[in-house]
């Protein structure tokens, strides 16, 4: 299986590649009022308007403000029973590799910072661990769609 | 009750019907001539097969029959009573016993000794009738080949007793008008002078022009019960029955062809004709009435309406294409317009006039392109009205009321996913008139309406918009009830004073319904608000009058397309927004002073009207601070003049309609985004859940009507 | 006030899907098991519309609807023969007694409805 790899907060993600799109660079993004913080707002991707969330933000990570690296991973995402397409932000993004299913360990219960549901397995390379996440289940609808009263949080402006 | 219980009567009664032919066939072998006998044991089996057949035992039913077809040889004395068949008769008697034990739990039968019997039964008949001829032929179901529609002229003349056959011609007449749309003339010609007349007697006959689209033999099946006994012509309408003349087939032709007229009448007629009308001249001379003529015009109209049909649709019969190709089509061109617009944006800001040229006419042919390609998506709306005849139909029965569907303007066009959106809210609407604004038959004859009802479905269009109207002539909306109701739910307090209009307004509110219990039909948790949602998620908007006692109108507005819509576009703290420019009235500015002289409340005068508004930068929760002056955006929503400040006004913004997607489908107060010249997004601003937030959060809709 | 219907049938199958289904459908149902009973039971209560079976003990269908047509109150109302023959001859002996329309057994419920509709307003 190959995977797509990116950094956030030091740690090293991966998500199937088959579930990606492209990477771009990250570009002005709309602020849909009344969302959560980790739900960016909106950008247009050659003339389709996609939602991008920050990565950081939804697994509670500091927010930090955007470098030369951050980009935008677009993914096909499963949100109920519909294909929407998805950008997610992140650090930066590393490299394309294969990994065997004897190189994947399942989730450990414990000992992650995440929520041990967005996790598919740990993979492991030269001692170095990934953590290979469940794409559809990080943004599932039931995260994401959200009541107005949860952005009680000042949105982003300017 | 079940069929258990039908099966519990079933069997009683066979049990004792089969002791009965046991009798009877022992008799029949001392006296095998006696014919009550023969009677007895001949219904005995032909009531069992009845019976059988109607509770579904059909095994019995059908082995019953073929015992059943011998006896009945026998009664007509075709065929003697012999030993054998009395053997054989008696074995016969047995297997339907056995068959009755099985079907209620006992052993099952075989069936090679069923057939074996049977053979032996039929072999006793000595001329091979045609024994699989099942009297269940005649009750198949009548259903119908539905097909295109098509228009007929009928002509039911029913035998002048009719009445004594305890036939009314008006059941048929009304049977008839289920099929489809229709037209019924009577005529009167064959009533005599009074002193000759026979109040029993039916004098009538009637002319009906029904477009159905249901065949000829549906037709014949609501005559089925008079038609040997009455005149019944069914002539289908069509071009070529009239085809070598010019204005829809001549009106003398059509007269002959029915005929009401004889070529030789027509001649002389014609030949005093010295141009003047065809048939009031022939009405002068006394050979058609006219009501005959009434029907000859109405035939030659349907004629005309056909020929224009065609052609409309040889105009548009080219080729068939998926609609989703069609979707693609139009994001491209979503896109196209977006960079024509980067591109009029770029050439506007560098002094090159052959740019300049490109850009114009690369915004001229874009425009051309999405004028046509959105056209390709219009439909129709007709598709949509047929299929509510049906619904119409079904519904009266169910609800006990009489009503008819009468519809105009099918041929109006709207955006194909207009029309997919709007089944739902329209049929929950003539639902609505049918169990609520429909009386029933006796309410409706007490206050001398005819029994039946009629709801009206139109279309039509009105610039860039279509109405769409859901009329019936019922007996209106009760507004003391609406009051009491409103009242009762909280939406009113006793000293609000409101006109009809708003009161009428409340039904659309969530959750509102003036009838004290729920029926089957309208009350299935959907609401009026529901409706207007639909609506309003169409980016229309719906409006109710009513007049008590003669019937409720509800009017829907609707944009002919959802792709595109005109907007203005706003900034607020750094972000812009876009408002449906077709809710937008006027903009005014606001300065500190205005703010203040109204005590920081948020209402503005507008030329002596005070208007309420609501900061999009509050609703919003955006950072920053206001402008000196702000500029306020009056629109219309919800019934009702509302401002919407904002920084500045950029200004007019034709904007393709983006949806936001699943991820943001529980944000209110945004129908979607927009890509701008600059290759931003904007949100578009869905104007009337913003201002019922802000109704909710802030009450100003009643502060700003005291 | 619901119509009021007379179902007539000898069988006690036939006579309870008819009661069960009219009933059903909102009309006040009374049973006669031929037309001699039918005839006693509706002199002095008529219907608004009657149900006959054709063959039955007694008297049949036919002279039942004879007889109907010939009274001073039975002239004009609805009926509706039952019969599992499908021959015309019956049909037409039917009709030229004056019944109003037929009905082929076995029948469904729905079919019932559908001619009561048209024959009875």
């Amino acid at each position: 299986m190959e995977f797509l790899t990116f950094k956030l907060d030091g740690d090293e993600f991966a998500v199937d590649v088959l579930k990606t799109r492209e990477i771009v660079d990250l570009r002005s993004v709309t602020k849909v009022p009344q969302s959560p913080d980790f739900m960016l707002g909106v950008i247009n991707l050659r003339g389709s308007v996609v939602p991008v969330i920050d990565l950081r933000l939804k697994f509670g990570m500091e927010k930090v403000d955007a470098g030369q690296s951050t980009s935008i991973v677009v993914m096909d995402v499963l949100v109920g029973a519909e294909k929407v397409i998805v950008g997610a932000m992140v650090d930066s993004v590393e490299e394309v590799m294969e990994l065997d299913e004897s190189q994947i360990e399942p989730a450990p219960r414990i000992g992650t910072r995440l929520n041990t549901e967005f996790i598919k397995g740990m993979g492991k390379q030269d001692e170095q661990f990934l953590i290979i996440l469940d794409i559809d289940r990080v943004f599932s609808t039931d995260e994401l769609a959200m009541v107005q009263g949860a952005a009680e949080q000042p949105a982003v402006a300017e | 009750m079940t069929m258990d219980q039908y099966a519990e009567t079933f069997r009683e009664e066979t049990l004792e019907l089969l002791s009965e032919l046991e009798v009877g066939l022992l008799e029949l072998e001392q006296n095998p001539e006696d014919v009550d006998v023969i009677g007895r044991v001949f219904r005995a089996l032909h009531t069992v097969k009845g019976s059988a057949g109607m509770i579904g035992f059909d095994e019995i039913s059908q082995f019953t029959h073929e015992v059943e077809t011998v006896f009945e040889l026998v009664r007509s004395g075709g065929l003697p009573v012999t030993g054998e068949l009395v053997n054989l008769t008696l074995a016969a008697r047995d297997i339907i016993k056995e068959m009755l034990d099985k079907n209620l739990g006992g052993e099952s039968v075989d069936p090679e000794i069923a057939d074996q019997l049977v053979a032996a039964l039929r072999g006793l008949v000595p001329t091979q009738d045609d024994f699989s001829a099942n009297g269940v032929a005649e009750a198949e179901e009548l259903i119908t080949s539905e097909s295109e529609e098509a228009t007929y002229h009928i002509r039911f003349r029913p035998p002048a007793n009719i009445f004594h056959r305890g036939i009314q011609p008006q059941g048929l007449l009304q049977e008839l008008s289920r099929l489809g749309t229709c037209r019924v003339i009577a005529q009167t010609d064959s009533i005599p002078r009074l002193d000759e007349l026979d109040a029993e007697l039916c004098y009538l006959y009637w002319d009906i022009i029904l477009t159905t689209e249901h065949d000829e033999d549906r037709i014949h099946d609501v005559f089925i019960f008079v038609e040997d006994d009455c005149e019944l012509k069914i002539l289908p309408i069509n071009e070529d029955l009239l085809a070598q003349s010019g204005e829809g087939g001549r009106l003398g032709d059509i007269l002959v062809q029915h005929g009401d007229l004889s070529r030789d009448d027509l001649e002389r007629v014609l030949q005093a004709q010295n141009k003047p009308k065809l048939g009031e001249v022939l009405v002068q001379a006394g050979v058609v009435t006219g009501a005959q003529l009434d029907v000859a015009l109405e035939v030659q109209a349907e004629v005309k309406r056909q020929k224009q049909k065609r052609e409309a649709v040889e105009e548009s019969s080219s080729i068939r294409v998926r609609s989703e190709k069609l979707d693609s089509l139009v994001d491209l061109i979503g896109e196209l317009v977006t960079v024509q617009a980067r591109l009029s944006q770029t050439s506007a800001g560098q002094d090159d006039p052959v740019l300049n040229e490109i850009a114009e006419e690369v915004e001229r042919l874009t425009w051309e392109m999405r004028d046509h390609i959105l056209n390709i998506r219009m439909l129709p709306i007709g598709t949509t009205f047929s299929s509510f005849q049906r619904l119409v139909r079904d519904l009266s029965q169910e609800l006990g009321k009489e009503a008819v569907l009468v519809t105009a303007g099918a041929e109006t066009e709207l955006d194909k996913t207009v029309i997919d959106r709007l089944g739902d809210p329209l049929v929950h609407l003539i639902r609505n008139s049918i169990d609520h604004g429909l009386e029933s038959p006796e309410v409706r004859h007490k206050a001398g309406k005819p029994e039946q009802g009629t709801i009206f479905l139109s279309a039509t269009h009105s610039g860039a918009n279509v109405i769409l109207e859901v009329r019936d002539d019922g007996g209106g909306i009760n507004l003391n009830a609406i009051r009491e109701r409103a009242k009762s739910r909280g939406l009113l307090t006793s000293e609000m004073e409101t006109s009809e209009a708003e009161l009428i307004n409340l039904i659309f509110s969530p959750g509102f319904s003036t009838v004290g219990e729920v029926s089957s039909v309208s009350g299935r948790g959907v609401g009026m608000d529901v409706v207007k949602q639909a609506i309003d998620s169409l980016r229309g908007s719906i409006a109710v009058t009513s007049v008590e006692g003669k019937g409720t109108t509800f009017t829907i507005k609707l944009p002919l397309t959802l792709a595109i819509i005109d907007g203005l576009l706003v900034q607020v703290a750094g972000e812009k927004f876009v408002l449906p420019l077709s809710a937008v009235e006027e903009c005014i500015e606001l300065s500190r002073q205005d703010v203040a002289s109204a005590n920081n409340r948020n209402l503005i005068k507008v030329r002596g009207e005070i208007v309420p508004y609501l900061r999009l930068r509050e609703r919003f929760r955006l950072n920053g601070k206001p402008p000196e002056i702000e500029q306020v955006v009056i629109a219309e929503a919800m019934g009702q003049r509302v401002g919407f400040a904002v920084d500045h006004v950029i200004g007019e913004h034709q904007t393709v309609i983006k949806a936001l997607g699943q991820m943001y489908r529980d944000i209110k107060g945004l129908s979607g985004a927009t890509i701008l010249g600059d290759g931003t997004v904007a949100l578009i601003l869905d104007l009337p859940p913003l201002v019922q937030e802000a109704e909710a959060d802030e009450r100003i809709l009643t502060d700003s009507v005291h | 006030m619901a119509k009021k219907i007379m179902a007539v049938d000898d069988s006690a199958t036939i006579r309870q899907v008819l009661s069960f289904t009219l009933q059903g459908a909102g009309f006040e149902v009374t049973e006669a098991e031929d037309g001699q009973d039918a005839l006693e039971k509706l002199v002095s209560d008529p219907p608004d519309m009657l149900i006959t079976d054709l063959n039955m003990p007694r008297m049949d269908g036919i002279q039942l609807i004879k007889e109907v047509r010939q009274s001073s109150w039975g002239k004009f109302i609805p009926i509706l023969m039952l019969t599992t023959e499908s021959q015309e001859a019956k049909k037409q002996e039917g009709k030229a007694a004056g019944a109003s329309a037929w009905l082929v057994k076995p029948f469904k419920p729905e079919q019932l409805l559908a001619i009561i509709n048209v024959v009875l307003l």
